[in-house]
């Protein structure tokens, strides 16, 4: 068998369901990306098992893939979003010692110079404990963009929405978090995402 | 800065070896659970097809453990679906049922063999020993001397490079473990692996930054120009080890 390394996404899924073996060009393309959200959201006790599933969750029902998606990772990370569902008991757990971890953690060093950086650091036990409070729904939405880096068609996509939707819930997350995170926060530019 | 950027800041993310060992394993499940059976015809000796592949085939012979099922790699859990298996004192080379190649390096020896061995695979191998003595380039004193792979013209795209990971205890010592995607890799190209020719002490100027060990896939099967080769070879005779 020869695999087109330019092949489309599209191509090769729809090629799979003759030649079941071009699907695991997909898996080699995709899988590093999938596992490292994986495990951002669940840790490296499930990361493995939870990516292997979601392979083979998409290679099961690959015959429903849309073909005018060239690109596959909305359709891979909606599928891995319902399989970290069935592991919501980890997720609270791991975002509760992510929680921990940030409150117990060093002070910020103020030699640092990657704004970023510090801000994270001075945000994120309220940052975890407000991400924490999300229902779980909005949570996906949220980690999607932040974690996944998926613009909001993508993770309309992915959430089997529409992009209008995608946009006016995230907004309303945001809102949320601000209103968790206190009126004094830092965090009032809106020049980022998308 | 948005609450975006500070989430961003704090996801939780694996280190690249950890990464990649966790998705190999998922690679594993995939492919036993869809039942998959890839074939490497796209890598199968593309230069060296013909009576030298044969010969190597026949020389490699006396090495050959062939095994059926899991298990065979000291230290390593089964895993499903395993074809082949090579085994010496020196390092195992292990050809999975998804088209994967391991090796298992436990000693620098036998690079010829080695080489063979992976030929017989499929592999367009190019294991090459090269010398650990200090030598003097231009102004610098460089140990373990070889190319700069990252400059190399002849390196085929870093995107490829990726179809060969190198899997290292701290500090580079061994055993060492190659993962080789044979499907990755293009037409005609060759992974070029380095042996060092011993371990010796290296003088306190010496440069040691270059990572002589790194797996390198090349865009053709020619070796390049700036890799020296050693003058004293390496014990090439390691008897197999019974399985």
């Amino acid at each position: 068998m020869v695999i087109d390394t330019q092949a489309s996404d599209a191509d090769l899924i729809v090629r799979s369901l003759a030649e079941p073996d071009l699907f695991t060009a997909v898996f080699d393309r995709h899988s590093a990306e999938i596992l490292r959200y994986v495990y951002a959201r669940l840790g490296p006790e499930l990361a493995e098992d939870v990516t292997a599933e979601t392979f083979l969750a998409a290679f099961r029902c690959r015959g429903r893939y849309d073909g005018a998606w060239s690109d596959a990772r909305p359709w891979l990370y909606g599928i891995a979003v319902r399989q970290i569902r069935r592991h919501r008991r980890v997720e609270a757990r791991r975002l509760r010692l992510l929680w921990s971890a940030l409150a117990d953690g060093p002070a910020p060093d103020h030699s640092d110079r990657v704004a970023e950086r510090v801000t994270a650091q001075r945000l994120g036990p309220r940052l975890a404990a407000a991400v924490a409070a999300l229902p779980p729904q909005d949570r996906e939405l949220l980690l999607l963009f932040a974690w996944a880096g998926l613009s909001y068609a993508e993770a309309a996509t992915a959430l089997g929405t529409t992009t209008s939707a995608v946009k006016a819930r995230l907004h309303r997350i945001r809102v949320r978090m601000r209103q968790e995170l206190g009126d004094s926060n830092p965090m009032n530019e809106e020049n980022d995402d998308e | 800065m948005s609450e975006i950027n500070a989430l961003r800041e704090m996801r939780p993310a694996p280190s690249p070896a950890e990464l990649e060992a966790m998705r190999m394993a998922a690679r594993e499940r995939f492919v036993a659970g869809t039942g998959s059976k890839r074939t490497r015809q796209r890598w199968r000796l593309p230069v060296l097809a013909g009576g030298l592949t044969a010969a190597a085939a026949a020389t490699a012979a006396t090495a050959l453990v062939l095994t059926s099922g899991p298990g065979a790699v000291p230290g390593q859990h089964g895993t499903a679906g395993h074809t082949q298996t090579v085994v010496t004192a020196a390092w195992t080379v292990r050809e999975d049922a998804d088209g994967t190649v391991t090796i298992y390096l436990q000693q620098y020896a036998n690079p010829a063999g080695l080489q063979r061995t992976l030929q017989a695979d499929g592999i367009n191998a190019i294991v090459r020993q090269i010398p650990s003595e200090p030598v003097t380039l231009g102004n610098q004193t460089v140990a373990w001397p070889t190319c700069n792979y990252t400059a190399l013209t002849d390196a085929a795209p870093q995107a490829v490079q990726q179809a060969v990971w190198m899997h290292a205890s701290a500090g580079q010592t061994l055993p060492v473990r190659f993962i080789i995607h044979p499907d990755a890799m293009p037409r005609g190209s060759a992974l070029f692996l380095a042996f060092l020719a011993g371990m010796r002490r290296m003088p306190k100027n010496a440069n040691t930054g270059v990572i002589a060990l790194k797996p390198f896939v090349l865009k053709n099967d020619t070796v390049p120009a700036c890799v020296p080769r050693a003058k004293k070879p390496l014990p090439t005779a390691l008897p197999a080890t019974k399985r």
